[in-house]
């Protein structure tokens, strides 16, 4: 049996509940839950921080000493950001897919995670760790958002083709212009904090090994990831490949994120040792 | 009698606009009719007047309604030079409970033309003010008037009555604001000298864009719009290499078959860097293939597409409207409650004069004794007893208006009143200049 902290639950269960309500939102076509929504997103938010917080204290370090911990800290920073950009964006139609994704991320970790002090191999203790670490969870955070991100346009845009009327609870939606904006500056964000997370896992690859690149699956699989993205970018820099076509390859791209995330971490744990990045 | 609130009236229902023409006011003339209305119509206690394009009404205050009423009729139809038999047969009219259900449905936009089109509050706030000004407003229409307010407001924050796209160009206007973020950098072309096109151009050019450019097959038409409008006029021969640049492209022109199809077009995107591209097409034939509407990031709808999203915005707010029926009802119901508790003002102010002239009995019966007191001295008796028969009186009042929880009716009120106070009240003469009313009896 997993322990956990004294928060884990409560933001769980924050986390699942807003992630029914917004659901319930999108699905009725109003927007009546969702203030309700976003403030129990918020509350999360701040127990899921608290969690992390005795988690850190405990293990001296930020707490991404293994797989599940680091998908923790993965959810809680996307929780973050999308109550973010659902605030000051005026996204709320982002959350159906936020809440549920962190929701899931979180009771995957939470079904994994260990009580007690994790020790962190002494072969991985180095200033590079949290520098490394936290800048490929801020990048993948980006990609989960711009998934997010492209799924809203993908169901607005279907609406607009096909002409259904937008409902009228939603008049003051996000328009498609603005969502595929927002969508390219998370992937170009995301894909920054992808690149500096390779460079440095590099730099402290050959100062603890000596060499830069070992190609493990890990190392493998984030450059494939990390080619598409920059494929991505390029398409709309050269061609001008944005809506629609741009929206549906970030979710093809950002499955493959997924499958390698997944993966690679539980099925080739090498000397990431099943720690993704 | 009852004071009753009644309304009498034409609107876009009962009368074609020939004669709402012929009966309407213009604004400045309102309040100095009000005054003759009131001059020349003894009955009509109090009285406010609506007169906007799809209605001219009366609402007053009457303790004999249909009198009242006759009278207004007789008013409007001198006034405005207007035989009575011309519009006897198109006239509605109502009292009591139907009046204010009517006057607060015409605020709460459940009675225009468009229902849910935001307005007739405002007009109705101007009706209220020239009343004001008039001095035609007593208690029962200052308090109908502002629950017609909050009932209006009720609605539009209890509803999406006001929600959704009713016309073709707002419904144009609309999906341009869903596709783009701002129109601000934005290209709009108007294709044609289409009516309906030249509307939504002149819609979107007043939210402000970047620019308008106007082709038209006439171009000294499109020179004198583009003048007109601030934007540039192409010529028709020329216009497609300016494509590139468009971001809303209006089409409205004569044409047997479409101007545009999808293969000119594809190259068209393409040199945009396939920038959203909203295609409105107002012509009948249409202008544009509707093949466009595949092509990647290009949004292409048709005056039909257009009216589908009208004609389903109005299914919406016939929907709310339901809802706002709902609300109306509701709040006619305190409203009715209010007016149930102003009826006890004629037992208030009988009470207030039988307790007032016991005071002036007993000190009558001293006036001996205090007349040899020291004036100072004798002003403080005199304020004491007005202290005392003021605190009584309050008590009782305030007793009788706070019997919310208890139905105690006018009626019955008047009937204890008259067995507490009865010997008092057989002996008075109701003094009608002692009117200190007590109209602040209801609550929002």
């Amino acid at each position: 049996m997993p322990m956990n902290t004294l928060w884990l639950l409560p933001a769980l269960a924050c986390y699942a509940l807003s992630a029914a309500l917004f659901v319930f939102d999108r699905l009725s076509g109003r927007t009546q839950a969702t203030g309700y929504a976003v403030a129990i997103l918020g509350a999360g938010v701040v127990f899921h921080a608290f969690d992390l917080t005795a988690r850190g204290l405990q293990a001296g370090n930020i707490p991404v000493a293994n797989f599940a911990q680091a998908l923790s800290f993965l959810a809680w920073l996307t929780a973050l950001a999308g109550l973010m950009m659902i605030v000051r964006l005026r996204l709320a139609v982002i959350g159906a897919f936020v809440a549920p994704a962190v929701t899931l991320a979180l009771g995957a970790a939470s079904l994994t995670m260990s009580s007690g002090r994790v020790v962190l191999p002494a072969s991985l203790r180095s200033v590079w760790l949290p520098i490394h670490v936290i800048l490929a969870i801020l990048g993948y955070t980006m990609f989960v958002l711009a998934a997010s991100v492209s799924i809203a346009y993908l169901a607005y845009e279907s609406r607009l083709k096909s002409k259904r009327a937008i409902s009228p609870a939603n008049e003051g939606g996000p328009s498609l212009e603005k969502l595929d904006r927002i969508n390219y500056r998370l992937l170009g964000w995301g894909f920054i904090m992808l690149s500096l997370a390779i460079v440095s896992g590099a730099i402290w690859a050959d100062a603890r090994w000596g060499h830069f690149w070992s190609w493990e699956p890990i190392e493998s699989w984030s450059l494939a990831i990390w080619v598409l993205y920059a494929g991505l970018l390029e398409s709309r820099l050269t061609i001008g490949w944005r809506g629609r076509r741009a929206a549906a390859l970030t979710l093809v791209v950002f499955s493959l994120l997924v499958g390698s995330f997944v993966g690679v971490n539980l099925i080739f744990p090498g000397k990431h040792g099943g720690n993704f990045g | 009698m009852d004071q009753t609130l009644f309304i009498i009236g034409i609107n876009h229902r009962s009368a074609a606009v020939g004669l709402r023409e012929r009966l309407a006011f213009a604004d400045e003339e309102i309040v100095a009719a009000l005054g003759r209305l009131r001059d020349s119509s003894p009955a009509v206690l109090e009285a406010a007047l609506i007169s906007t394009c799809n209605r001219v009404e009366v609402v007053g205050v009457a303790s004999d309604p249909a009198l009242a009423a006759d009278e207004t009729l007789k008013f409007l139809a001198a006034d405005r030079s207007v035989e009575r038999a011309a519009f006897a047969d198109v006239v509605y009219s109502s009292a009591g409970p139907d009046a204010a259900r009517h006057l607060f449905r015409v605020g709460a936009s459940l009675d225009s033309m468009v229902v849910g089109e935001p307005q007739i509050l405002g007009q109705l706030k101007i009706a209220y003010a020239q009343a004001s000004e008039a001095g035609t407003v007593g208690p029962i229409l200052h308090r109908a008037f502002h629950k017609a307010f909050s009932v209006a407001k009720h609605v539009r924050k209890g509803t999406l009555i006001g929600h959704g796209a009713v016309s073709v160009s707002s419904a144009a206007v609309a999906l341009a604001g869903q596709i783009f973020d701002t129109l601000k950098d934005k290209t709009v072309m108007l294709m044609g000298a289409g009516k309906m096109a030249e509307l939504t151009a002149r819609q979107l050019n007043a939210l402000g864009i970047e620019s308008l450019l106007i082709t038209s097959r006439t171009f000294d038409h499109a020179v004198a719009l583009a003048r007109e409008l601030g934007g540039t006029a192409v010529p028709f021969s020329n216009y497609k290499p300016h494509l590139k640049m468009v971001d809303v492209l209006i089409g409205s022109l004569a044409s047997t078959k479409p101007v545009l199809g999808p293969e000119e077009f594809e190259s068209v995107i393409r040199e945009r860097r396939y920038r959203p591209m909203f295609l409105i097409d107002m012509g009948v034939p249409r202008n544009f293939d509707e093949r466009l509407n595949a092509l990647q990031n290009v949004y292409l709808y048709d005056i039909d597409d257009l009216g589908a999203l009208v004609k389903r915005s109005l299914g919406d707010r016939e929907r709310e409207a339901e809802k706002a029926e709902q609300i109306v009802e509701l709040e006619l119901e305190s409203f009715l409650k209010w007016l149930a508790g102003l009826d006890l003002t004629p037992t208030i102010k009988d009470i207030r004069y039988s307790v007032e002239r016991l005071r002036d009995v007993e000190m009558g019966r001293h006036r001996g004794w205090l007349a040899q007191l020291e004036p100072a001295v004798r002003e403080r008796v005199e304020l004491l007893t007005h202290g005392l028969t003021n605190k009584l009186l309050h008590r009782i009042l305030s007793g009788l208006k706070h019997r919310d929880n208890k139905t105690l009716d006018a009626a019955f009120a008047a009937e204890v009143a008259r067995r507490l106070l009865g010997a008092e009240l057989d002996a008075q003469v109701h003094d009608l200049d002692d009117a200190d009313d007590d109209d602040d009896t209801g609550t929002d």
